[in-house]
């Protein structure tokens, strides 16, 4: 019997923008149930990659594959399964946090009990409960990444794609991320981007490491977090190139 | 059913806000006057008019010149609505929650036009009953009256849809706005100059927006009106579905 297909599959996605190559070639899979580390320096690409996963930007080369299904021919069903928390919040300021959270159920597609039952457990998991009323656009900057969280969690994704969800959280919040997404991971794939080494060790089971818009190191996450440590600073510093 | 969704939630976006409900209150306000000075006018108008031929009578001095009163306001009306539709999302970071939600531009672009539009459909429906209030005391010309509402709700859809394409292309809301403006005037005065002068217009008549809506005040709904119409909405919601498509292929 044929394996089944990883959750997601990257073939030799690129993409430029602004006349740079911005991801170049880049290929790698994650399973079910795997949190798969996207590290890099800023600019490394790390962004435009998630975006691609998300579907919110086409890859000009390479296919971006969801249980093997182009994402891209078929985006309507692929949204209902991938939950996005891109780099900058997207909120609507004027509307208050549960009218913010139902408005993303809704363009999710999800009934109204359901999108009720969604909000109420998203808002009791990342401690939002005591703010429902309280305009989006007047959160803190902690508040609107766990609300940004929320929205990305609210529609029970397959697939988590978190673009740097550890910015603005205090150290509190932080630990308490990390031990969500671990949470979270057991039925589901979830992808994360960050520049710091610290977030990777904390919740992942494999790391990517992109430089330049290339993968540089794909390998699960070794008992040895200095060789992590080391094998980041190589790459950034230029001094090696692809590893696995 | 997304298409629908974005469109209430446009909706909700814009009832929570004072602006609508300021720019709602100014916007009836204004008519209310417009319209008593009108009916005062006609009044007094009344017995100089019955004595006269050509028969001129409440629809054509009081209840179609309201109804063509707040389609010029809607020149100024539907580029203040429509220029947060996507310039605003853009600039809020908001685009990818929909891109990523698998919309299809053109998804979005009918989503927002149809949110605009309900609210312009609800004020004009509000400025249509003032003159058809006094139904009781005189005899309007109903079939005129449907002809004028059917000429301003089409002029009004494609105000907004020009408002919604200039929104898709600018990167600030009050650029959007400027260029809605714009556009939209354009169009209306492409021959004011030749009207003025009483010269035959010739092709500037086919771009030339009074020129398509003057007929539905006089009662008559001609084709090439309807059609002049339809295609600035469909030109103008491609143009939109284009540029957002190219967001997503750009960046």
């Amino acid at each position: 019997m044929a394996p089944a297909p990883p959750l997601l599959q990257l073939d030799h996605v690129s993409r430029r923008l602004a006349g740079r190559q911005v991801v170049a070639d880049v290929t790698f899979r994650v399973a079910r149930g795997e949190v798969l580390g996207l590290l890099g320096v800023n600019g490394a690409g790390k962004s435009t990659t998630l975006a691609m996963i998300a579907g919110v930007l086409a890859p000009d080369g390479g296919t971006v594959m969801l249980e093997g299904r182009d994402l891209h021919e078929t985006p309507a069903p692929a949204g209902r399964r991938i939950g996005y928390l891109p780099e900058n919040v997207p909120l609507w300021p004027e509307l208050t946090v549960r009218e913010y959270l139902d408005a993303c159920g809704r363009l999710r597609g999800m009934a109204r009990a359901a999108r009720r039952r969604a909000i109420d457990r998203e808002l009791l998991r990342l401690d939002l409960s005591g703010m429902v009323n309280r305009l989006s656009g007047q959160l803190s900057l902690g508040q609107k990444r766990r609300l940004g969280l929320a929205q990305a969690l609210l529609h029970d994704p397959e697939l988590l794609v978190l673009d740097e969800p550890g910015n603005g959280l205090d150290p509190v919040q932080t630990a308490q991320l990390r031990e969500l997404i671990r949470t979270l991971s057991d039925s589901r794939a979830t992808i994360i981007s960050t520049h710091v080494l610290s977030e990777v060790e904390a919740m992942c089971d494999r790391v990517v490491i992109l430089h330049e818009g290339r993968v540089r190191f794909d390998a699960p996450l070794a008992s040895d977090s200095g060789a992590l440590d080391r094998a980041f600073l190589a790459i950034a510093s230029g001094k090696t190139g692809v590893a696995a | 059913m997304s298409m629908l969704s974005i469109a209430r939630i446009d909706l909700e976006r814009l009832f929570v806000r004072p602006f609508a409900w300021i720019l709602a209150a100014l916007t009836l306000a204004v008519l209310a006057w417009f319209f008593l000075l009108d009916l005062n006018a006609f009044l007094a108008a009344q017995p100089r008019l019955a004595t006269q031929a050509g028969n001129l009578g409440y629809t054509d001095l009081v209840a179609a010149p309201h109804l063509l009163a707040f389609t010029q306001l809607s020149l100024l009306l539907a580029p203040l609505l429509t220029m947060h539709a996507l310039a605003g999302e853009r600039r809020t970071h908001t685009l990818p929650l929909l891109f990523a939600a698998g919309l299809s531009p053109a998804r979005i672009v009918l989503g927002k036009f149809l949110a605009v539009l309900a609210y312009l459909g609800l004020l004009l429906a509000l400025v249509a009953l003032m003159p058809a209030w006094l139904a009781h005391a005189t005899s309007p010309d109903w079939g005129q009256y449907a002809a004028a509402l059917l000429g301003c709700a089409l002029c009004i859809a494609a105000l907004t849809a020009i408002g919604i394409a200039a929104s898709a292309f600018a990167s600030h809301p009050a650029l959007a706005a400027t260029a809605a403006l714009l556009v939209a005037l354009a169009l209306t005065m492409l021959d004011a100059g030749a009207r003025l002068g009483d010269i035959d217009t010739g092709w500037l008549d086919y771009l030339s927006l009074p020129a398509h809506l003057t007929p539905f005040m006089h009662g008559l709904v001609r084709s090439v009106d309807v059609i002049y119409f339809l295609l600035i909405i469909a030109v103008s919601l491609a143009l939109a579905s284009r540029r957002l498509a190219a967001d997503k292929v750009r960046g």
